[in-house]
């Protein structure tokens, strides 16, 4: 923060300065085979500038003190550029200065790459002599570290460094010569040593998908139609992301979401209450913590939905000027070069107070679908959801595995249909989210009852 | 540091640490780039990057460093950290680098962006869509001129020089009238100059014309097997979604890839051809060199339905002993048929224009479902009305074996050149 005080002179309009470093690392094993063996570093400094209306940005991958006042340059001239050209009545929150520091990186001594090496090939080592009838395995450890520091024309400041590393384990079996496979993650928000201890408390997770997979192989295609099911806490985070985090951005509001036209509306069931939260969970950090974004807004947490009703949509500085409200921290860039986009950080439905168990002896007929896959939103709340890992649900009880299967609707409705929201709270480790650009995030819930499309065979 | 500095400095300092085999590959780039935000012209962007990637094989071990710092101490960092990782690597035969090359340079487009002609020519588009098409909201759009060079060199003596300036476009709307909203949509596409407007370049105009049509939809009420035919639009996502499950390093090793013992049978109709043409004079946003360091070439994937070709690369060709591709896939031609669009439609007994696809990734088998965007519904040789939560199951690869028609019109994306075509055997279930 100290470095880039020394620029704050340069600034002329509202401007913002940012050096980041983005690191990755990934270990890939396919059938044993070491396919991927890699790192990678960007780093650079950017900065833009917002003047009569218009947003002018640069960039540039050195990081010197002639780089950082070029840069703040053609930031200011490419503003220029287009308020030249447009006279704008655009304005921006400000908001009050904010200062934060924050270092998620691990204390512990780091291991070595022979040592993360060895870890993932044990793990490989293990499933190879278990599961004897896979025809392919991928284990996978990947690293992304994220380190910002920035320094606004408002006296904004903060430093972050946010490290994840997942072990992703994917399984895949013949079933009458079709490939049937099934992934998990492992892992989450910090480094290799604050996460992974040793390979064999990975074990029992990897038993359990095997033995998902092998339902999932044995099993059938789920029946198309509208069915009553349960979202387990996987699909409940996709569905609060994808589905409505997405319509409620403002800058997608903006341009035309259906979203636009429901505040202080009954939109879900009134079970539901929907929370994009800036950086903890009852008094414990989210996957993605925010305290301050990187427009320099202090992060606060965003109710969207309360007991059903639509609240509050997510916003940056300039979409917060527009709709004459304040910013809570949701401006985040990607790399360095990235300009700050509305984004979500940890979004999630609150639990409720049923018991998973007595949701599922609950239906006659549906299905409990576990793991997604993709998903996707429209702007109309239109979502799909790949599912796969999930089974039938017949007299209340789980029955057959199903084969890979999506699932859609309009996600105002769905959210309607819930009769029962489950008393746990899962936290996804893996999400990335794309837009304009990629973003790592948050997502988590209960489990839900609903109705939904399925589209099976 | 120049590219070709860093790059002659690296091989320099590789050559010193005596490892046996390492390709050094810089990419320098710079982008222009025009933001439209709620209809006008929001950010004006303009980034510079390098990227400085190190692949080293030395005893029979591989890896792989990326970074984008070119000064010595970066470089020799770099060079640093690929040893260690070779000492963790595992020793694998197949791991290689090209063997050698001659010499070459390819050039390609413009070096330096106008500004004034961009802005120009967006602000065109911001006009006409207002003008022509009220209620449409364009969410987001870019224009963007990237400029980059790639030197790629390898201890084979392979050398290569690249240049690329190319143009590229995307545009994310929905139409809006009172409180109703249309399923949002896009177009992308790429140009190697600035000459056409954008409304008229690819599929656009209709995709907005077609958006504000969208605003009133309905579902079909059935579900049935039928056929749907395919836009231009959408067609070069499903061949990418074949190529990745059927024809790539990744399913042919892990052997779930069902095309893996397939060349020279007939896998599709006899009316699809594929080729993969990075280099063809048609397409303007294509390759002339491999990550891998080889000269690209175009290649047949697909001819009237007999599998040609996988798109293996050096390592997945070594590593199952099949031929190694002529290119890395992309660049995607399907040939025109002799039939056109309109007449095409006549002969659709039941079924659905797709024209968008929000859907899972598909399975290694094919199978494939998701939901059917700013679709409509045809009965009886007509298009009838735009349709929602309509949902499709079907196999990519029955879809392939399935094709009645290709239209004898193509879409030119930059990137790709598509047609329509009509297959059958899909399940659409509505709600």
């Amino acid at each position: 923060m100290l470095q880039l005080n020394r620029f704050a002179k340069h600034f002329s309009n509202y401007t913002e300065l940012r050096m980041q470093e983005n690191k990755n690392m990934s270990i890939r094993f396919l059938n044993s085979n070491l396919v991927e063996n890699e790192k990678k570093s960007t780093s650079g400094v950017s900065s833009r500038v917002f003047n009569s209306g218009s947003w002018g940005f640069a960039s540039n991958p050195e990081i010197n003190d002639v780089s950082i006042i070029e840069t703040i340059k053609l930031a200011n001239e490419n503003a220029q550029f287009l308020s030249r050209k447009c006279k704008k009545s655009n304005k921006i929150y400000e908001g009050p200065a904010f200062t934060h520091s924050l270092d998620l990186g691990t204390d512990k001594n780091r291991i070595s790459q022979k040592g993360m090496m060895n870890f993932v090939k044990e793990i490989d080592n293990y499933i190879e002599k278990k599961f004897t009838d896979l025809i392919t395995r991928t284990v996978l450890l990947n690293f992304l570290g994220m380190d910002k520091t920035i320094l606004t024309s408002v006296g904004s400041a903060k430093h972050s460094l946010w490290p994840r590393t997942m072990i992703i384990v994917k399984l895949g079996v013949d079933k009458n010569g079709e490939p049937i496979s099934a992934y998990e993650l492992f892992g989450g928000r910090g480094h290799f040593e604050d996460l992974f201890s040793k390979p064999s408390d990975l074990f029992e997770d990897i038993d359990k998908l095997y033995t998902h997979l092998k339902n999932k192989s044995e099993g059938v295609y789920a029946e198309a139609g509208e069915k009553e099911v349960i979202l387990d806490a996987d699909l409940a985070g996709i569905l609060a992301h994808e589905a409505i985090g997405h319509t409620t951005e403002a800058d997608i509001v903006l341009g035309g979401s259906i979203a636009a036209d429901y505040i202080d509306k009954k939109v879900s069931s009134s079970l539901i209450t929907l929370t994009d939260y800036a950086h903890s969970y009852n008094g414990v950090l989210c996957p993605t913590p925010i305290y301050v974004d990187d427009e320099g807004t202090k992060a606060e947490d965003v109710v969207i939905i309360e007991d059903g009703i639509l609240k509050e949509f997510m916003h940056n500085k300039e979409t917060a000027a527009t709709f004459d409200t304040i910013a809570k921290g949701n401006a985040r860039a990607y790399q360095y070069f990235d300009e700050p986009l509305v984004r979500m950080r940890n979004t999630a439905i609150q639990p409720g107070k049923s018991k998973l168990k007595d949701m599922i002896a609950s239906i006659e007929d549906g299905y409990y679908f576990m793991r997604s896959g993709n998903g996707q939103a429209d702007s109309t709340s239109e979502f799909m959801f790949a599912v796969t890992v999930g089974y039938e649900i017949k007299n209340g009880k789980l029955a057959r595995g199903i084969r890979d299967t999506t699932i859609a609707g309009l996600a105002f409705d769905v959210l309607k249909s819930a009769t029962m929201v489950s008393d746990d709270m899962v936290w996804g480790c893996g999400g990335m989210c794309g837009k304009k650009q990629i973003i790592p995030v948050g997502m988590g819930g209960p489990a839900i009852k609903c109705r939904i499309n399925v589209g099976g065979k | 540091m120049a590219n070709n500095e860093a790059v002659n400095k690296t091989m320099k300092l590789l050559s010193e640490a005596k490892l046996e085999k390492y390709q050094v590959i810089s990419n320098k780039s710079k982008n222009t780039e025009m933001v439209v935000e709620r209809g006008e012209i929001s950010l004006l962007r303009t980034t510079t990057d390098v990227n400085l990637q190190i692949t080293a094989v030395n005893k029979n071990k591989k890896a792989r460093i990326n970074t984008n710092k070119t000064d010595d101490s970066a470089i020799e960092e770099a060079i640093k950290n690929v040893q260690e990782l070779l000492e963790t690597s595992e020793v694998d035969e197949a791991y290689d680098i090209s063997p050698f090359q001659e010499t070459k340079q390819f050039e390609s487009g413009d070096k330096e962006p106008s500004k004034e002609d961009m802005y120009n020519l967006i602000t065109r588009f911001i006009e006409a869509v207002k003008l022509e098409y009220p209620k449409l909201n364009i969410s987001e759009s870019s224009l963007t001129f990237n400029f980059a060079e790639v030197n790629l060199v390898n201890s084979n003596g392979v050398k290569y020089l690249q240049t690329k300036g190319i143009y590229s476009f995307y545009v994310v709307f929905t139409a809006k009238d009172g409180n109703k909203v249309s399923s949002m949509n896009f177009a992308s596409f790429s140009m190697g100059n600035l000459e056409k407007d954008l409304l008229d370049t690819a599929t656009l105009r209709t995709l907005i014309k077609e958006n504000i049509e969208q605003l009133k939809t309905k579902p079909i009420n059935e579900k049935f097997v039928g056929d749907v035919l395919i836009t231009p639009d959408y067609l070069g996502e499903l061949i990418d979604a074949f190529a990745a499950i059927g024809l790539s390093d990744g399913s042919i090793i892990s052997e779930t890839s069902v095309l893996k013992d397939s060349i020279g049978e007939t896998i599709a109709s006899s009316k699809l051809t594929i080729h993969s043409n990075p280099r063809s004079k048609h397409i303007c946003d294509g390759y002339s060199i491999t990550a891998d360091g080889f000269e690209a070439r175009d290649l047949t994937i697909l001819e009237n339905g007999v599998l040609k070709s996988h798109l293996l690369g050096l390592y997945g060709a070594k590593k199952t002993g099949r031929e190694r591709a002529e290119n890395s896939g992309g660049a995607y031609i399907v040939d025109a048929g002799d039939i056109s669009y309109n007449d095409i439609i006549k002969k659709v007994k039941k079924g659905i224009l797709l024209a968008r696809f929000s859907g899972g990734s598909p399975s290694s088998n094919g199978d494939v479902s998701g939901v059917a965007k700013n679709s409509y519904y045809i009965e009886d040789g007509k298009v009838q009305y735009p349709i929602s939560e309509t949902m499709i199951a079907g196999n990519i690869y029955d879809m392939f074996k399935n094709i009645k028609e290709i239209s004898s019109e193509q879409v030119n994306f930059g990137k790709t050149i598509m047609p329509w075509i009509l297959t059958s055997g899909v399940t659409i279930s509505g709600k």
